[in-house]
């Protein structure tokens, strides 16, 4: 081989994996498939608790797993596969519930009312829940950002404190003291929403 | 704080805050829909491979690589050549040079301007000027020395 061809060989060279990556394809692929298989209903509960829709959510979800199709080849370097998909699926709700426009609260209780799990009860008394449960989510969605982002975060029983810090990109401690805040702020609005009835 | 108003509303903050735990954990513990993982495979399905930025063709993928040095040796040309044809084409404008501007003394500059209108010439006089009479007049004073050779001889007649 002549030194320019070699040289032209060589900056035309592509990683291997690039070329002759069959195998790796369908082992990143395999790994994706599995990856959907065991968090898509956890991204969609997170999704559904800041968009409150059920198609919105499933949309997330699938942006979510879509955007973890295109940086595939850094599966490996994620540690915490979850939390990772988790802070992935949060920015995706974040910025689209950004850019949309407020719903009426009917809509918020119709769709509770639809999502929400029979569990014995009537239908009126599902109604009964699914309006106080949206008063309740009224009085969250009137919290700071941070605290409220935090709020919802600790619900999922699943999540840990400092793995909602990560999530958030804040240290645990800013955690728990938003967390106390945005409490001691819910107790406000909901004694203030009460008095007023 | 009153001791009993302070239990009323430790009492009023617990009850909000079973509230609000309760709400947020059924959100939170809401079921996913059915086939969601289904739709999600079939979504990622669809999705077109598009992680790469370049990418050869498949059947150049197993050839030898001599056929990707020459792809690489044409887009090099093709790519030094158009720049070349482009730089040759394009000459930087032509500057044209000012004269030195030269300050004549006790005279007006044109203040460095590139270009100075012709003036109009002044009126030429096509005949000599008659004298006035007071101008004939005038009793014209020979000048000394020629008075002073009036009185003398000629040389001419002092040899003789």
């Amino acid at each position: 081989m002549s030194a320019s061809q070699a040289v032209f060989a060589g900056w035309m060279e592509f990683p291997k994996s690039a070329v002759d990556d069959e195998p790796r394809q369908h082992a990143e692929e395999q790994a994706l498939a599995a990856l959907v298989d065991e968090y898509a209903s956890t991204l969609y509960r997170v999704a559904f608790s800041v968009l409150r829709n059920a198609a919105d959510a499933e949309d997330a979800v699938q942006e979510a797993f879509v955007r973890v199709l295109r940086h595939r080849d850094r599966l490996d370097e994620v540690r915490d596969r979850r939390v990772w998909l988790i802070r992935i699926v949060w920015n995706i709700v974040l910025d689209r519930k950004r850019r949309a426009k407020t719903r009426p609260e009917t809509d918020d209780v119709s769709e509770l009312t639809r999502v929400l799990p029979a569990g014995g009860l009537s239908s009126d008394e599902r109604a009964m829940a699914a309006q106080m449960h949206t008063h309740v989510l009224r009085c969250v969605d009137q919290l700071p950002p941070k605290e409220r982002e935090v709020l919802m975060l600790s619900a999922f029983e699943e999540l840990t404190s400092v793995e909602i810090a990560s999530v958030l990109g804040i240290t645990e401690s800013s955690v728990r003291s938003r967390l106390f805040r945005a409490r001691n702020l819910m107790a406000g609005l909901l004694n203030h929403s009460r008095s007023l009835r | 704080m009153n001791p009993e108003k302070a239990r009323g509303h430790q009492s009023d903050f617990a009850s909000t805050s079973v509230d609000v735990d309760a709400t947020l954990r059924v959100i939170a513990n809401l079921p996913a829909p059915e086939g969601l993982e289904e739709r999600v495979h079939a979504a990622l399905r669809k999705t077109p491979r598009m992680a790469r930025v370049l990418e050869w063709p498949v059947h150049f993928r197993s050839e030898s690589p001599w056929i990707r040095t020459a792809a690489a040796a044409t887009i090099a040309f093709i790519v030094v050549g158009g720049g070349w044809g482009v730089y040759s084409r394009v000459q930087p404008a032509k500057v044209v040079a000012m004269p030195p501007h030269i300050m004549q003394q006790g005279g007006f500059s044109n203040a460095g301007a590139a270009r100075t209108p012709q003036t109009v010439n002044g009126p030429v006089l096509n005949h000599p000027v008659a004298q006035t009479p007071a101008a004939a007049h005038v009793v014209q004073m020979p000048a000394k020395r020629e008075q002073r050779g009036a009185t003398k001889k000629p040389d001419s007649v002092q040899a003789k």
